[in-house]
């Protein structure tokens, strides 16, 4: 790799503080939600892939750092995912209380997840193809967000694996698709929504940067 | 007055430019004729428009003639009533005309080859990443072709719902149409990398210069 590698400046300053405290965040929180879960075997069901996730980054940490900024952002969305696998996505009191102010018909703390799983997650995928491939320019804005479409597509592939195989009672509260048919292709379509968004946003923000240092400089 | 290599280039797309205006002619839903013709005109018009700054192998722009061959037939006869599906649900007792299941095996199967050779030849990525990244870009496209068509369907038909065209009353309809894509585009990643392993190349290594790396 050579050139320019954006983000390795962080990672190399990057305090060993808040990444610690991070995972001790997360350690903390998931051991209290997992003391009594409202369905345990929902819950165990949701924290696979959340398993894989963690022990993933904690292997591959030695050989592969991300930025504070990433580790933030995922330590974000895994709070998030951590409170939905508690309740069962769908009975979150959070989604509860949201949808009661703006008078939906539906939890949408799943969906807000959704969302959340594209636009905090899209960063540190861009992170990785960028300083791992080598991905440059506008590639670097459009495989990240494709990236998490096709993540969300996957999932949704898994989702129906498993209701398939699991207890069919037990698939619907683990899919929370809540009836709506088109379930999929909103939960789907709200990731790439959130993931476009947040790569809009880093481009603006690379762009005032960029803008900054090299008036500096 | 045309380079040899132009003729299979004009050959493919005035083949499929009489497939579209045959096809046009009375087909079975002119509106979803009209709506699921859209996007691959559109395609086409910019595949034309690309050529010179970026030029694909004959092999990708024939694939892709390929795919848009079988999507122009699933569009006349509205995917769910294509006759060879019918005919093969009438062989195999599958229970549904699984013509649009093909279609969607062919998105991942045709496509992700021409997909390899536009990364390749334009992102700088190397070894395995290359294999990913078609794979990748296949499943996502499929999850937005699904995002779209629900849009179509609860736009025009609220009242059908999922028993709209596309899905044909399966609630696990799109997660089977993105694994087929899925399957099809891994088949193919799968062979090009047996083949090139074979071959003793495992990846050739940049044949043109990339004119959109210095325009950009």
């Amino acid at each position: 790799m050579k050139g320019g590698l954006p983000g390795l400046s962080l990672a190399e300053s990057g305090s060993n503080h808040l990444r610690s405290g991070l995972l001790l965040w997360y350690g903390l929180l998931w051991t209290w939600l997992a003391i009594a879960p409202v369905n345990r075997r929902d819950w165990l069901l949701e924290n696979l892939l959340a398993f894989a996730l963690v022990v993933l980054l904690v292997l591959t940490y030695r050989r592969f750092q991300f930025s504070d900024v990433s580790y933030g952002l995922i330590a974000c969305f895994m709070t998030l995912h951590a409170v939905g696998a508690h309740y069962t996505y769908a009975e979150v009191p959070f989604g509860f209380w949201l949808k009661d102010l703006l008078l939906l018909s539906r939890n949408p703390f799943d969906r807000i997840v959704h969302f959340a799983f594209g636009a905090l997650l899209v960063y540190p995928v861009r992170e990785w193809f960028m300083r791992l491939a080598g991905v440059r320019g506008v590639w670097s804005y459009y495989l990240p967000v494709s990236a998490i479409l096709a993540q969300s597509g996957l999932f949704e592939i898994i989702e129906s694996v498993v209701a398939a195989f699991v207890s069919p009672e037990l698939g619907n509260a683990y899919l929370g698709t809540q009836g709506d048919e088109w379930d999929a292709q909103k939960d789907m379509a709200a990731a790439l929504g959130g993931a476009a968004l947040a790569m809009a946003l880093t481009f603006v923000m690379s762009k005032s940067t960029r803008g900054v240092t090299s008036r500096t400089t | 007055m045309w380079s040899r290599d132009k003729f299979l280039l004009m050959g493919l797309l005035l083949w499929y430019v009489a497939l579209s205006v045959w096809t046009a002619q009375s087909p079975t839903d002119p509106q979803f004729w009209l709506i699921s013709s859209i996007l691959p005109a559109a395609f086409v018009v910019g595949l034309i428009a690309t050529h010179r700054v970026f030029p694909l192998s004959h092999a990708s722009y024939t694939l892709i003639t390929l795919f848009l061959t079988l999507h122009a037939i699933g569009a006349h006869y509205t995917y769910a009533q294509v006759p060879v599906g019918q005919w093969m649900d009438q062989l195999f007792h599958l229970g549904r005309n699984h013509f649009d299941r093909i279609v969607h095996f062919s998105f991942g199967f045709l496509l992700a080859y021409p997909m390899e050779e536009l990364f390749r030849l334009s992102t700088g990525v190397r070894g395995w990443l290359l294999y990913y990244l078609p794979v990748m870009t296949v499943l996502g496209l499929s999850g937005l072709w699904e995002i779209i068509e629900s849009w179509v369907a609860s736009t025009l038909h609220p009242e059908l719902g999922i028993t709209y065209l596309g899905s044909q009353g399966d609630i696990w309809d799109a997660q089977k149409d993105i694994a087929a894509a899925l399957y099809g585009a891994l088949l193919c990643v799968t062979i090009l990398a047996a083949v090139r392993a074979v071959r003793g190349t495992l990846l050739p290594t940049r044949v043109q210069p990339v004119v959109l790396d210095s325009s950009t």
